[in-house]
């Protein structure tokens, strides 16, 4: 193996060596002064006679009148001369059998002799001080090769480890870019489909109550079909990844687990693209891969955990506030699909959406502050009880302000009392003043207030109500969501919904 | 658009080579643009040229997108013909 190696190196060296500018530029240099006929290098440790007649006999330009003996008897020299200067590890001059003048340099790095350099047929005698001057020359040169070789070496061991490793790098930000399981898990699955270049990856996750492997996400760029299977924690590669809390690897699969305090899944990948077997680099890669996984999967997990929890604390509050008038505080699924149809067709951000949901549950809770008389009057309001009307946003607003996951709705609370034309109240904004998210839920509450059982008008059919807010688009609404709502209100799911909601299940036929 | 066209590019051709050469790899603009020693804006485009003919693969995240090579095989093995045609003396 070490021969190998410095087979290599040797290899890579002269190669740099015999193309380096400075080294030609030595050799013409010196040329001029020593006219030699011939440069040689001889790229072996220990050379032999054929070695010597064909590196630097082969090129003495008196070779060819030569008799054969003569030759034999000049290389002997030369071999001599290597001998000598690999012994005494310095540059070595001497006189061929043809009288001419010839030098040779050993390369050396600290005390190994990797091969030499030299001149021969050298028609004027070469002086001591020049053979000192060329000695320091090529072993400078050399050097310079060496950290050349040394750095190429450095860059072709580090670049892949570096490309390796910025790829790590863009999955990390990949995989912590969403919260949201459904997205996660089908990511990190093409995610380790490209970077093991496999054709197959499954994601299971444990449910510890039964034992099994959930099947969550299968992608699969061969077949479309896809059955996903439950897998018992020990059988098959998947099971036994979980079992025993290591990568579990055959020819054709490797099943890497998801290890968090526990083993909470497994990731699993099919066939290689290559057809090659999986390999101890695939399953390291993997490794890495799942550390990444599974903090992301946590991460998800409990958003999601926080999400149920805040959503139940919305929907209690809405209960207790349902109380004090029945029907009036829990709102009707419709009305919330509604909402949130119009924010997506408005391209608003998931957080954004996810404030208007709460808002859409939590709207109207300030009324709990407006006197019941008031709110159950029959007729029309007076002054004063209508200024107790104007508090409810922000009444609404104290009551949330002190849970932080719903501070993002309050100003849809706020302000969804606010109109198009700067009318509304509490602080009479106009148009693009109103956040978005509060002129989505004057439209939407303002339809809700329509169609649904109030003291204070009649009950509107939805048509009726549909035609109201297409009335009031450009002066109480924004006429761009009334478009949406439109569009929204005429979807056949979203009808049949609130048509069940309003006025029950339709009759069999 | 036609990728023996593209790869007289000289930057569509550095990034086609490395993601050749390094057919695991997954990297944003800025990384793509380090190692192939160029402009971050300029990559974009172009790995976005290559995204268009199914060359490259988007990852897309709010915050950033994830670049990678096709898997499939019949094109990567015709892309390798072309790079070695394509190959800058």
């Amino acid at each position: 193996m070490e021969n190998i190696k410095n087979h290599v190196y040797q290899k890579g060296l002269f190669d740099r060596l015999k193309k380096s500018p400075s080294l030609k530029k030595a050799q013409e240099c010196f040329g001029h002064v020593i006219k030699p006929a011939a440069w040689w290098v001889v790229e072996k440790m220990s050379p032999k006679l054929p070695d010597v007649q064909k590196l630097i006999c082969g090129n003495c330009p008196s070779a060819k009148r030569l008799h054969p003996q003569q030759l034999h008897r000049c290389a002997k020299v030369a071999l001599g001369m290597l001998a000598r200067a690999a012994e005494e590890q310095r540059l070595v001059a001497f006189d061929c059998p043809e009288g001419m003048h010839a030098f040779v340099c050993p390369v050396i790095q600290g005390e190994k002799i990797f091969g030499y350099l030299g001149a021969c047929y050298a028609k004027k005698e070469i002086s001591p001080q020049m053979l000192e001057i060329f000695s320091a020359f090529t072993a400078t040169i050399v050097k310079e090769v060496q950290k050349e070789l040394e750095l190429s070496k450095l860059y072709e061991t580090l670049r892949p480890r570096a490309i390796a490793l910025s790829t790590v790098h863009t999955v990390h930000r990949l995989i912590s870019s969403t919260l949201d399981l459904n997205e996660l898990l089908p990511r990190i699955a093409r995610l380790s489909l490209q970077i093991i270049r496999a054709n197959r990856c499954s994601i299971k996750l444990v449910d510890s109550k039964r034992k099994v492997l959930l099947p969550k996400v299968t992608v699969d760029l061969r077949e479309k079909n896809i059955r996903l299977k439950k897998v018992k924690v020990g059988r098959w590669a998947p099971g036994k990844a979980v079992k025993f809390g290591r990568p579990i690897r055959g020819r054709d699969y490797l099943a890497a687990p998801l290890i968090d305090e526990d083993v909470i899944g497994v990731i699993t990948l099919y066939d290689k693209i290559d057809r090659k077997p999986f390999s101890t680099f695939d399953q390291e890669i993997m490794s890495t891969m799942t550390e990444q996984a599974v903090i992301a999967i946590k991460n998800a997990q409990l958003y999601k955990e926080q999400e149920k929890l805040t959503m139940g604390t919305i929907k209690a509050l809405a209960k207790v506030l349902d109380t004090r008038a029945p029907g009036t505080y829990v709102p009707r699924a419709s009305f919330i699909k509604i909402t949130l149809a119009i924010g997506q067709e408005l391209r608003m951000d998931s957080d954004s959406l996810k404030s208007l949901q709460y808002a859409s549950i939590l709207h109207d809770a300030g009324e709990i502050f407006v006197p019941e008389a008031v709110l159950a009057k029959p007729a029309k309001l007076t002054g004063a009880e209508f200024e107790m009307v104007k508090e409810h946003p922000a009444a609404g607003v104290e009551i949330i302000k002190h849970m932080k996951a719903l501070k993002s709705a309050t100003p849809i609370i706020l302000y969804h009392h606010e109109n198009y034309d700067g009318t509304g109240y509490p602080k009479g904004l106009k148009k693009d003043q109103i956040p978005l998210g509060a002129r989505i839920m004057a439209v939407v509450s303002a339809f809700e207030a329509m169609i649904t059982m109030k003291p204070y008008r009649m009950v509107k059919t939805l048509d009726e109500a549909i035609d109201e807010i297409k009335a009031n688009a450009g002066t109480q609404f924004d006429p761009k969501v009334v478009e949406v709502f439109l569009k929204v209100t005429k979807k056949k799911e979203i009808r049949a919904l609130l048509e069940k909601e309003l006025y029950g299940p339709k009759p069999a036929a | 658009m036609d990728l023996n066209r593209l790869l007289k590019s000289e930057r569509h051709f550095k990034i086609l080579a490395f993601f050749h050469e390094n057919q695991s790899s997954i990297d944003t603009p800025r990384g793509v643009a380090t190692w192939i020693g160029d402009e971050r804006s300029k990559v974009q485009r172009a790995l976005e040229d290559l995204v268009k003919l199914d060359i490259l693969v988007a990852d897309r995240a709010t915050s950033t997108t994830g670049y990678s090579y096709t898997r499939d095989a019949k094109l990567i093995s015709k892309i390798g013909k072309l790079l070695k045609q394509h190959r800058p003396a």
